[in-house]
C-alpha cells in the first residue's frame, strides 16, 4: 500500500518537475520546484533549481549586454548621421562664390579638392555666372596644399565649363612649390590664365572688365553715330 | 610582391589602409609631416605629398583601395623616405604604356604614374594581372 502511494507520489513529483521545466522553457524564469519533502528526489529537484538559477543569471547578463550593444550602436549611428550632415554642410560652406566687383566673381578654394567637392564647386560657380552675368571669375587656390593630376584635371574642367558660359576664369594663388610640382608632373595648364596672387588676378580682372566697358561704350557711340548719319 | 634589393636598415614609420577618398587626404598629410620631420624643404615636401597622392588615387580608383607602408632608412648612402603602396587590384596590363605620358585607362589625365616618377628619386613598380600592383617610391633628404 505504502509502495503504491510512493509511486503515486513520485508521479506527482515528476509531473511538477515537468511543469516547472515547461514554464521555464516558456520564459517564466521565476518558476522553481522548491519542494519541502526530503527524499531521494530532493537532490534532483535542488539541482534543477540551481540550473534554472544559473540559466536565469546567464540570460539576464546576455540581455544586459545586448541592450548595451544596441545603445552603443544607436549612438554610433547618431554620430555617423552627424558626420554625414556636417560633411554636407561643409561642402556647401566651403565653396562660396561671391561677386566682388561689377563683373567679377571670386571663388576661394581651401583644403582638399576631392571629386565630390569639385562637383559642388563647379555647380556653384556656373550657377553664379548665369545668375550675375559676370564674365570674369577668379579661382583662388592659395588654400589648397596639394595639386595632383586629379585636382588639376578638375580645375581644367571647371575653367572649360565656365568658358562655355562665356566667362573667363583666372586661377590665382599657385605657390612656387606647387608650380614646380605641376611642371614635374607634366600637366599642361597653359590653356588657363594664371596669376601668382589674388591681388594680381584682381588687378588683371578689373583691367579686362574696364576694357570691355570701354569697348561697349565705343561700339555704342559708333552705333549712335551711324543712326545720326 | 616587390623584393627589397638593398641591404638597408629601415625603420617602419607607419602602416595605413586606403579605403576612402578621405584616407587619401589623411595619409598624405601624415607623409608630409614625416618629410618635414626629416628636414625636407617645402618643395620636396610638396613633391613627395603629390607623388603619394597620385599613387593613393590610383589604388582607390582602380583597385578599390590598398595598403601603404611608410619607412625611413639609409639607401645608397642617402637618407631616404620610402613609401610602398600595395593593392590587390586588377594589375596593369601594359606597364610600358602606363608609364608613358598622356596614357590613361580611365578618366584621368594620364600623367599620374610618369609624373610620380619624375617627382621622386627612385621609382619601382611591379604588377601582376589579376593579382595586384606594388609601387615603391623613395625621396632622398
Amino acid at each position: 500500500m505504502s509502495e503504491l502511494l510512493n509511486v503515486q507520489n513520485a508521479k506527482e513529483r515528476i509531473d511538477r518537475i515537468e511543469d516547472i521545466l515547461a514554464s521555464v522553457a516558456a520564459g517564466d524564469l521565476d518558476a522553481r520546484i522548491q519542494s519541502d519533502i526530503e527524499d531521494d528526489f530532493s537532490g534532483i529537484e535542488a539541482a534543477i533549481d540551481l540550473l534554472i538559477n544559473d540559466l536565469t543569471e546567464e540570460l539576464r547578463q546576455r540581455e544586459k549586454m545586448q541592450k548595451d550593444l544596441e545603445n552603443k550602436l544607436s549612438k554610433i549611428q547618431d554620430q555617423q548621421k552627424t558626420i554625414l550632415q556636417q560633411q554636407e554642410d561643409l561642402l556647401e560652406l566651403s565653396s562660396p562664390v561671391s561677386k566682388v566687383w561689377d563683373n567679377i566673381l571670386i571663388l576661394p578654394v581651401i583644403g582638399t579638392l576631392d571629386s565630390q567637392r569639385t562637383q559642388v564647386m563647379m555647380e556653384n560657380l556656373l550657377q553664379k555666372i548665369v545668375e550675375t552675368g559676370c564674365t570674369i571669375s577668379i579661382l583662388d587656390i592659395t588654400g589648397v596644399p596639394t595639386v595632383d593630376t586629379q585636382v588639376a584635371n578638375h580645375l581644367l574642367k571647371t575653367v572649360t565649363a565656365a568658358r562655355l558660359l562665356g566667362a573667363e576664369c583666372i586661377i590665382s594663388g599657385i605657390s612656387p612649390a606647387i608650380a614646380q610640382t605641376i611642371v614635374h608632373l607634366g600637366i599642361d595648364l597653359s590653356v588657363i590664365r594664371t596669376k601668382a596672387t589674388l591681388q594680381d588676378a584682381m588687378i588683371f580682372a578689373m583691367k579686362q572688365s574696364k576694357r570691355a566697358d570701354e569697348m561697349r561704350t565705343l561700339s555704342n557711340i559708333a552705333l549712335t553715330n551711324e543712326n545720326v548719319d | 610582391m616587390l623584393e627589397f634589393p638593398y641591404n638597408t636598415d629601415c625603420d617602419l614609420l607607419g602602416k595605413f589602409k586606403i579605403d576612402t577618398e578621405y584616407d587619401i587626404v589623411t595619409v598624405r598629410q601624415v607623409i608630409r609631416q614625416y618629410a618635414k620631420d626629416m628636414g625636407m624643404g617645402i618643395v620636396d615636401q610638396t613633391r613627395i605629398t603629390t607623388a603619394v597622392s597620385e599613387l593613393f588615387r590610383n589604388m582607390y580608383n582602380y583597385a578599390g583601395g590598398g595598403e601603404v607602408l611608410i619607412e625611413r632608412g639609409e639607401v645608397e648612402s642617402h637618407n631616404a623616405l620610402i613609401v610602398t603602396c600595395m593593392d590587390q587590384g586588377p594589375g596593369i596590363e601594359n606597364l610600358e604604356l602606363a608609364m608613358s605620358d598622356g596614357f590613361t585607362s580611365g578618366q584621368g589625365m594620364g600623367y599620374g604614374l610618369p609624373g610620380t616618377k619624375r617627382l621622386v628619386d627612385r621609382f619601382e613598380i611591379q604588377s601582376v594581372l589579376n593579382e595586384g600592383t606594388t609601387v615603391r617610391i623613395m625621396k632622398w633628404k
